[in-house]
């Protein structure tokens, strides 16, 4: 039988030094952030049971998740999100802690994407969350430390505001089945105008309808409001309305560098958002790098009611996108190859020890000879041999 | 800034495609006169075309390397896709329909039924959303031949003027929805490009409507 021994399942790859660099040095600038803020790490299990993942509250299809069953045959999942496991997890053990609760993490998540699209399968993301607190302090607090754990790792990136709830309750208003109500939902997620016309054509004429129309089209700078202004009337969406323009006008006063853009037709398909949404964008790339948003009615889920916001980054995007612009961080050889003279390896293991301790990078040479040493030494780029005798003798390698 | 790259589906949509650019507007002497460019400039270089297989097209727009794309609504429906799918271009029209020999009880008796189609996917939602247990069989060429060969009951295929079913003793059975072509867009490119693709869009909106 053949052995699938040489390679990776597809979705999946071996990350290699300057990747493993330009991957860990974001997680440590996006966690760094995030713990001067205050927020503590958690780490939830690489597998849960497929129940808190339930496609009716995430959103995330059956058919994405990698699936399994555990001991009793219960069905398992390799987590395919990361807010669920957090709110499973605070609204059960952290559930008496006083509030608010701060909570960070870098993990990988997997999604079973269909075959030969390219899609990775295992990504790792970075995300914090406040628990147990809403409000417009909490709201600015977590978009302001979107920007600043985006902002450390990438120049210039636009940030994207929305507000779930607006859809919502115009969806809700109108009279139709839960079916067609998500028909509606996808045709503005998608942008699809003419099939959105098509659906509402075939409804009665009404305030809702036509508002449902233009949601898809309310997106771009400030002057969305404006054009949203018809909105204004309404008794249910005018708040909204007017609370998401109060953070927009409030996140530039921040002091954010970039682009500010609001899309009141975002309206994605993790039903578990209830409030403000925002996610940000890259010039060059197809994806949201990073995305996140109040979610007041998915703790409730877990039995222990509260509201919470929260976000994530995509850290594997962020490093293809270094790589690519080529800002990533190379690897770079060591500063001294130590090699021992017969007889004095563990001399030259101690010297290697102490140099190290000063902050070089130290490798040991394995080499039976000096000669065969200095020629590895420019072959890999190392600058400086430490030939550990009777004395410490150094051979300076010139490339 | 970069111009604006669309993907343009080659064949039979390619020559509506073009004369919509022209109508708009751009001059697309150079995508007219391609040779064997694959990369074109439009209109002086404030768009470059690229020519491309219909899921292709998607490919390109999915991943953002390309912006726009112009493709089948069939396409869409088979391969799906995170996009925008902004304009119902209104040319390429044609249906998918489910066709098979003149005279056959496709929905009679309780005996699962074999379906031969190019598009196994559009197939087996058309036949879930009817709760109906189907085997689907993907054939690569002329489909019509399924049935008379006798490997399957039906086939699902694009029909436009039903001269091919016709010519060989089918017929259709049921449509099931039709088809035209889309201008799709990038949703990253979508936000931050929005100037440039929306006065696009609108003449486009304005010519298709016109």
């Amino acid at each position: 039988m053949k052995k699938n021994n040489k390679t990776t399942p597809e979705g999946t790859k071996d990350f290699l030094f300057e990747e493993c660099l330009t991957k860990r040095s974001i997680e440590k600038t996006v966690s760094g952030v995030f713990a001067s803020r205050g927020f503590n790490e958690v780490i939830t299990p690489g597998f849960e049971f497929y129940d808190v993942f339930d496609p009716d509250l995430s959103g995330i299809k059956q058919e994405s998740m990698y699936k399994m069953t555990d001991k009793s045959g219960r069905i398992v999942v390799m987590r395919p999100d990361l807010t669920l496991p957090i709110a499973r997890l605070t609204a059960t053990r952290l559930q008496n802690l006083p509030k608010p609760i701060r909570l960070y993490y870098t993990q990988p998540v997997y999604r079973n994407c269909p075959g030969l699209s390219g899609r990775r399968d295992e990504t790792t993301q970075a995300g914090a969350e406040l628990l147990g607190a809403g409000g417009i302090r909490a709201d600015l607090e977590m978009i302001s430390t979107a920007v600043a754990a985006l902002g450390g790792c990438l120049p210039g990136f636009r940030l994207e505001l929305g507000h779930a709830g607006i859809f919502r309750a115009l969806a809700d208003r109108l009279p139709v089945s839960d079916d067609v109500r998500e028909d509606i939902r996808v045709y503005i997620e998608t942008k699809n105008y003419a099939a959105l016309d098509a659906l509402l054509n075939g409804l009665e004429k009404s305030e809702t309808v036509s508002a449902i129309r233009k949601l898809p089209h309310l997106f771009g700078g400030e002057d969305v409001f404006e054009k949203a202004a018809f909105l204004g009337g309404d008794s249910e969406l005018s708040p909204m309305l007017n609370y998401l323009h109060k953070i927009y006008g409030l996140i530039s006063e921040l002091g954010f560098p970039g682009r500010l853009m609001v899309d009141l037709g975002l309206v994605q398909r993790n039903s578990y958002y209830t409030n403000i949404v925002f996610s940000a964008y890259v010039e060059g790339f197809g994806d949201a790098v990073l995305f996140g948003g109040r979610y007041d009615s998915l703790l409730a889920y877990f039995g222990s009611p509260m509201p919470a916001i929260g976000f994530a980054v995509n850290i594997d995007d962020i490093s293809e996108i270094l790589i690519r612009r080529k800002m990533a961080p190379g690897v770079r050889p060591a500063d001294v190859l130590v090699h021992g003279a017969d007889g004095y390896e563990v001399n030259a293991l101690n010297h290697a020890g102490s140099l190290a301790k000063k902050g070089l990078k130290c490798e040991n040479s394995v080499f039976a000879g000096e000669d065969e040493a200095v020629a590895y030494a420019k072959a890999c780029g190392i600058k400086r041999v430490d030939i550990v005798g009777k004395k410490i003798k150094t051979v300076v390698c010139c490339q | 800034m970069k111009p604006l790259r669309i993907a343009l589906t080659k064949g039979r949509l390619e020559e509506n495609a073009l004369s919509l650019f022209e109508k708009v507007g751009c001059d697309c002497t150079a995508a007219r006169n391609k040779g064997r460019k694959l990369i074109l400039p439009v209109d002086g270089g404030r768009f470059e075309v690229v020519l491309a297989k219909a899921a292709d097209v998607i490919t390109y727009v999915e991943y953002g390397v390309c912006d726009l794309g112009i493709v089948g609504k069939d396409t869409i429906l088979e391969k799906g896709g995170n996009f925008f799918e902004v304009m119902d271009l209104g040319f390429g029209k044609c249906k998918f329909a489910l066709a098979g020999p003149v005279g056959t009880d496709f929905f009679g008796g309780y005996s699962a039924k074999t379906v031969a189609s190019k598009y196994p996917h559009v197939a087996g939602n058309y036949f879930e959303s009817k709760a109906m247990d189907v085997k689907i069989i993907k054939i690569e060429g002329s489909v019509e031949l399924a049935p008379l060969l006798g490997l399957s009951d039906a086939i699902v295929d694009i029909v436009e003027t039903g001269t091919t079913l016709k010519e060989n003793g089918l017929e259709v059975i049921e449509p099931i929805c039709g088809i035209s072509a889309r201008l799709i867009v990038n949703p990253a490119s979508m936000k931050l490009r929005k100037m440039e693709i929306e006065s696009l869009t609108e003449k486009m909106e304005h010519v298709c409507k016109s």
